[in-house]
């Protein structure tokens, strides 16, 4: 019988909240198809993990679970889920779009002669499938032809985790024939890169602060942000040049070139030497007290404002909001 | 000046008591004729031993491909002005340059007095200098040697002078490597003066012992220094004539690669003929030296350097090497602090063309794929593939279009409007446009802009990086004639000479000026300000030493009320550091050349300072920022005039600024 | 080591967008193309192994007649040699998918024996980031993607791949391996003139694409499993946001874009 088959990722002890996501679209997509949604789970059959497992009621949760499975390989991974794909026989395969499936849905859908679809932003009727292509410049409409199995993967913070439904689950466990040969890589611990240098380049927020902070005594204002951001403290050049803040901190052409999921510039008017070191950044947020000042061109949010008065406040919103 | 006083000695001559000869050393015996015969030859041979061998490199290094032997009546104008003048010795330093003429011009008219001196040693009577007869020698014995004379009192005041300020007043540019006094300077010295000295006694003395053993004395004197001369960097004596006469014809002249194995200046066997000659040239004056920005702030470049590196490597190693020419004999680190303004090529007055050699060796580095470094490689992927120097979309240049409302170019204007790199994308930039567009509007003038532009590749073209430069100029050359672009007027000097004569290698690129000259030609349209506001105008390297133009911007900056001079202005301007790709290298060594220009701009107590190219704005900028609050307003001469144009229009002023 | 790196040419990044009359995909009048970014340093991953190690650098790059510009400055580079998988128009690859032009890749290297595949993360204009992945299951090797360094450590490599959130992880597998390569851990290197005349000496194999499906009609793409319908330019432009009102408001008017739309809170 067909059937939505969602995978879900445990990320530090935790079924992540793009898995919510994801099985959201396996939801939506079940609902317009008219089959159930099953889930599958890397995990042993009593993680109580499984038991947190909220939004609408599945059919059947899969407990995939094998000792090859502990670390993450994409050998193990495939070949345990093509398994359970020929077990569970399901129309549709959704997965996160996590590095993880990243790594091994290709290669799972290639067991099937299939191609993933991968980084699906919406599902529409048809089903269709869309997809961003050129860097988001273009949205394309896929669909499926054929009637094998098809692998999605859901991109995060595309649909939105559903609020918990009473309803009681089945957890079936699903022990995959693995063999020690199939894995032929060998994963390492994870770990974080050593947080004894300073590196912008690698930091997902960057507050960044430029000539409308006045004086060095000032700075703390903005290293409280950065500290309730859980962001690295950045500069523009005169910061540096004036010895407030270290040249590793300079963001700019004669400084680092950056890319952060969220850059703030702080009473930063925009000169372009500065643009050039952050126009990478995926949003920029600015606060300057000249509303021409040409960082505004290239931010996604401005507050026109004395910083010295949004700074503190937007500090007190971050720590409530967090806390 | 010069001219007029050395046409007007033979006056001077007339009031001599007449005649004036040297007096008559007598007869020589058999001897002695012998002795001075085999001196002669002695003193011959121990020059050519060493010229021999200059001449040999010279002569064995690869020939100059794009060399052309043409504008004639320019070289002899530059030949006669730069040489037998001394045009370039004087004007930048007069006092000097001026002892250093006077030299010159003792040795050119000693030419005849010394072929007479020796010619009596034979006997041989050839002006008549003993027996006074006809026409001809009295001539020559009543004014010439009387003239000679007073060139000889000139010269041995001047080689004193020279002789002080060398070894006791000791400016640091003349100082070598190795930081010791060069002490053959001290025997040139000696020697000339010595042979002035001899030959004004023998004008006093009556024949007789004193006048043999004068004559002896002179003679000694001249065939010591002959020899000395191809040894010594006295050897300009003899190349530096030819050096001038054979420049290649303008300011920082990049010949085009040759061939397939051709990628600038990488070994020896890359060195033309004419840059042997140059590095053979070299006088070690350092003017070069003193008025390079990088070496004034620090850096380890020092042009005077680059050359005498090139001249130990051709020493050590010949014309035919494959020895890299960077690495022991000159440093890449110091040939990529070049700023490319120039003022090395501009000052030097032995004929050398620095720019040719530093950009060359830099395309030799760069080309090869030998130079490495983090900032260059970003410059040149953006440029490759972004098309500008900034890596910025060209999405961006199009929303600054569109919000501007500026018109595309589709033939129907008169200029195409070159925005530039900095003109499209930089903010400051981008106002500098905004201001002359509202400039070109008043004046009537029509316009559009090209809906798609690439760099110049100036950057590249300084960096020596030929691929990308080629690359860029083909594109640039290709849209400009499918546009039929006729006439394009630019903001940024550096474009308007990548355009102008550095994209002549692919094509025949349409007119271009810079704005200055655009808005000079209309300077009575404009609307001047009673202000008496001080501006002072910093002449762009680019504008001035590589354009010639220096008027027309400050023309346009007197708008604003009175105009002040920089204690080095015009020809003579500091770089404000952007030039040579060095804008986008990131951090520099020592202090930052911007900061010390715009400390010499600052110190004219000027409440304006005046600005025609984006680079230098950008450079300022930073500077003043870091200066302090109670800096200058820093403008481009097209923000003056269209404030001018605001200024005279009140009742749109308020409209303007809400 | 034998190493080969799968190149492709892209748009460029700042290509103006118009879509073509079929609604396909873009009108590729006036775009200018260049080497996908990720692949660009896959190419500059191969060249430092090859000349810390030895050995040869193969592209090679599936496309219409204009990617061999691309392949050139690969060559240019420094890659010894290039096989053009060459399409015969804009559309005859527009009929395979992903897996398709896997399969004509895989099969096109397949007898090179290679130690080493080399791809880039993901691609700049289809970001399927795939290829890499799908070409290790059909070559039957081992794979490990989003790898920012690679090390050789005995018979194999030992390689370090970024995971989320700033973390990290080695990981070590025997060589034959394909690797994905992510963009930026590394300085590339640029085309320089004395590259791109050496370049014009090398080997670059041209095979057709309708050639080798004769050769191999399993190749042939009867029914691609995804097809894409039509393409639409998004209705959201980037512009700014001004969040107005008191400090205090518009402070929390940001945290809350910043919690739900830029969810980085």
């Amino acid at each position: 019988m067909s059937s939505v088959l969602v995978f879900l990722e445990i990320k530090n002890r935790e079924i992540s909240r793009i898995s919510w996501e994801a099985m959201a679209a396996g939801h939506q997509l079940a609902a317009s198809l008219g089959v159930p949604v099953d889930l599958a789970v890397v995990a042993n059959r009593d993680n109580p993990l499984l038991q947190t497992i909220h939004g609408k009621v599945p059919r059947t949760v899969y407990a995939i679970d094998d000792p090859l499975l502990h670390d993450y390989t994409a050998d193990g991974y495939t070949t345990a889920c093509a398994q359970l794909i020929e077990h569970a026989k399901p129309t549709y395969v959704v997965f996160p779009h996590t590095y993880q499936v990243r790594d091994f849905a290709p290669r799972l859908a290639t067991r099937f002669q299939q191609t993933l679809i991968s980084d699906v932003t919406g599902i529409e009727a048809g089903p269709a499938f869309t997809r961003q292509l050129l860097q988001g410049k273009l949205n394309a409409s896929y669909h499926h032809s054929g009637s094998e199995v098809c692998f999605l993967s859901i991109q995060a913070g595309a649909f939105r985790a559903d609020a918990a439904e009473a309803g009681s689950t089945a957890v079936e466990p699903f022990l995959p024939k693995l063999d020690a040969t199939q894995i032929r890589t060998k994963p390492g611990e994870p770990f974080r890169a050593s947080a004894q240098t300073v590196d912008l380049t690698s930091a997902p927020i960057l507050v960044s602060v430029g000539r409308g902070i006045k004086e060095e005594a000032n700075l703390p204002l903005v290293q409280e942000l950065a500290t309730a951001l859980s962001a690295e403290l950045a500069a523009s050049r005169p910061i540096c040049d004036a010895g407030w803040l270290p040249m590793e901190r300079q963001v700019g052409s004669s400084g680092q070139t950056v890319a952060p999921k969220l850059y703030l510039a702080i009473g930063i008017s925009g000169a372009i030497q500065h643009l050039v070191g952050m126009k990478g950044s995926q949003c920029v947020v600015a606060i300057n007290k000249d509303e021409n000042a040409p960082i505004f061109e290239v931010a996604d949010y401005g507050i026109v404002g004395d910083l010295f008065e949004v700074v503190p406040a937007l500090t007190t919103a971050v720590r409530k909001v967090k806390s | 000046m010069y001219v007029s006083t050395f046409l007007s000695l033979p006056s001077y001559g007339a009031f001599l008591v007449s005649p004036i000869v040297p007096a008559d050393p007598g007869t020589f015996s058999i001897i002695e004729k012998v002795l001075l015969a085999v001196l002669i030859m002695l003193s011959v041979v121990l020059f050519w031993l060493r010229f021999g061998v200059v001449l040999d490199k010279i002569l064995k290094s690869r020939r100059d491909p794009s060399f052309r032997l043409t504008h004639l009546g320019k070289r002899a104008w530059d030949f006669f002005s730069e040489v037998i003048c001394q045009s370039k010795v004087i004007r930048q330093r007069p006092l000097p340059g001026l002892a250093h003429a006077f030299v010159f011009w003792a040795f050119l008219a000693f030419a005849l007095v010394t072929t007479n001196h020796v010619a009596t040693g034979f006997g041989l009577d050839l002006l008549g200098s003993r027996n006074r007869s006809g026409w001809v020698s009295i001539a020559f014995s009543d004014v010439y040697f009387g003239l000679a004379g007073l060139f000889a009192v000139a010269c041995a005041i001047s080689i004193a002078g020279l002789f002080v300020r060398r070894f006791f007043a000791r400016p640091t540019w003349l100082a070598r490597p190795d930081h010791e006094l060069s002490y053959e300077s001290g025997v040139i010295a000696g020697l000339i003066f010595a042979l002035m000295a001899t030959y004004l006694a023998s004008l006093y003395v009556g024949s007789g012992p004193w006048a043999h053993g004068l004559w002896w004395a002179h003679t000694l004197c001249l065939l010591v220094f002959l020899p000395l001369v191809p040894h010594t960097k006295h050897l300009h004596l003899v190349l530096s004539p030819f050096t001038i006469f054979f420049s290649r014809g303008s300011f920082s002249a990049i010949p085009p690669l040759e061939g397939d194995e051709d990628f600038g200046l990488v070994a020896g066997k890359d060195l033309t003929q004419l840059v042997t000659l140059q590095a053979y040239s070299c006088v070690e004056c350092g003017r070069c030296t003193e008025h390079c920005p990088a070496n004034n702030t620090g850096k380890i470049l020092n042009p005077k350097e680059v050359v005498l590196g090139l001249r130990s490597y051709l020493n050590d190693l010949g014309p035919a090497s494959e020895e890299p020419l960077l690495g022991k004999y000159n440093s890449q680190e110091a040939v990529f602090e070049c700023t490319t303004c120039g003022a090395c090529e501009f000052q030097c007055p032995v004929g050398i063309e620095h720019l040719p050699i530093i950009v060359g060796l830099r395309r030799g580095a760069t080309n090869t794929g030998a130079w490495e470094d983090d900032y260059g490689g970003k410059l040149f992927n953006a440029l490759e593939r972004n098309s500008n120097a900034l890596g910025m979309s060209a999405l961006e240049r199009d929303k600054f279009v569109q919000k501007q409302e500026l018109p595309i170019f589709d033939g129907s204007q008169e200029y195409c409007l070159w925005l530039g790199c900095m003109g499209g994308y930089d903010p400051r930039g981008r106002e500098i446009i905004s201001s002359f567009v509202e400039v070109m509007r008043h004046l009537g003038a029509t316009f559009g802009v090209l809906r798609k532009e690439k760099c110049t590749g100036d950057p590249a073209r300084r960096l020596g990086n030929d691929l990308v430069f080629q690359q860029l100029a083909e594109a640039n050359l290709e849209a400009l004639q499918q546009q039929k672009v006729k006439k394009i007027v630019s903001i940024c000097p550096h474009c308007v000479r990548t355009i102008q004569e550095d994209w002549k290698e692919f094509g025949l690129p349409p007119e271009v000026e810079h704005h200055s000259e655009f808005l000079a030609r209309h300077r009575a349209e404009l609307p001047q300000s009673n202000s008496n506001e001080k501006v002072v105008f910093h002449d762009p390297c680019y504008l001035g030493r590589y354009r010639n133009v220096y008027d027309e911007p400050r023309s346009i900056a007197s708008l604003a009320g009175s105009l002040v001079e920089a204690e080095r202005s015009r020809e003579r301007s500091f770089c404000c550091g952007a030039g040579g790709g060095l804008a986008f290298l990131g951090e520099e060594q020592g202090e930052r050349v911007s900061h010390n220009r715009a400390q010499q701009l600052v110190a004219t107590g000027a409440t304006t300072i005046g600005a025609a190219c984006p680079f230098c704005n950008t450079m300022f900028r930073d500077a003043l920022a870091a200066s302090g609050d109670n800096s200058p307003r820093l403008l481009d001469i097209a923000q003056i005039a269209a404030n001018q144009i605001k200024a005279a229009q009140p009742a749109q002023v308020a409209a303007s600024e809400n | 080591m034998k190493i080969i790196v799968a190149i492709k040419q892209v748009p460029e990044r700042d290509a103006r967008i118009r879509i073509d009359s079929g609604n396909k995909w873009i009108d590729l009048e006036d775009v200018e193309f260049s080497m996908n970014e990720s692949d660009a340093y896959a190419l500059e991953e191969a060249l430092q192994l090859k000349e810390a190690h030895g050995g040869e650098v193969i592209v090679v790059s599936a496309g219409p007649e204009r990617a061999g510009k691309t392949i050139r400055e690969a060559l240019a580079k420094g890659a010894d040699r290039a096989i053009h998988l060459q399409s015969s128009d804009e559309t005859e690859l527009a009929a395979y998918d992903a897996l398709g032009v896997a399969r004509l890749l895989a099969a096109s290297i397949q007898d090179e024996k290679a130690d080493l595949v080399l791809t880039g993360l993901q691609s700049d204009d289809l970001g399927l980031g795939q290829t890499g992945v799908i070409l290790a299951e059909l070559l039957g090797l081992p794979h490990a993607s989003l790898i920012l360094k690679i090390e050789v450590a005995g018979n194999g490599l030992k390689v370090l791949r970024e995971l989320e959130d700033g973390w990290f992880q080695h990981i070590e597998l025997a060589t034959p391996a394909v690797l994905t390569i992510q963009s930026g851990n590394t300085k590339l290197r640029y085309a320089t003139l004395m590259g791109i005349k050496k370049a014009k000496t090398k080997e670059v194999r041209v095979i057709a694409v309708a050639d080798l499906v004769a050769s191999d009609p399993s190749l042939k793409p009867t029914a691609p499993s995804v097809v894409l319908d039509q393409v639409k330019l998004p209705h959201k432009q980037r512009s700014t946001q001004l969040l107005g009102g008191s400090p205090a408001e518009a402070a929390a008017a940001l945290v809350e874009k910043l919690q739900f739309e830029v969810r980085v809170i």
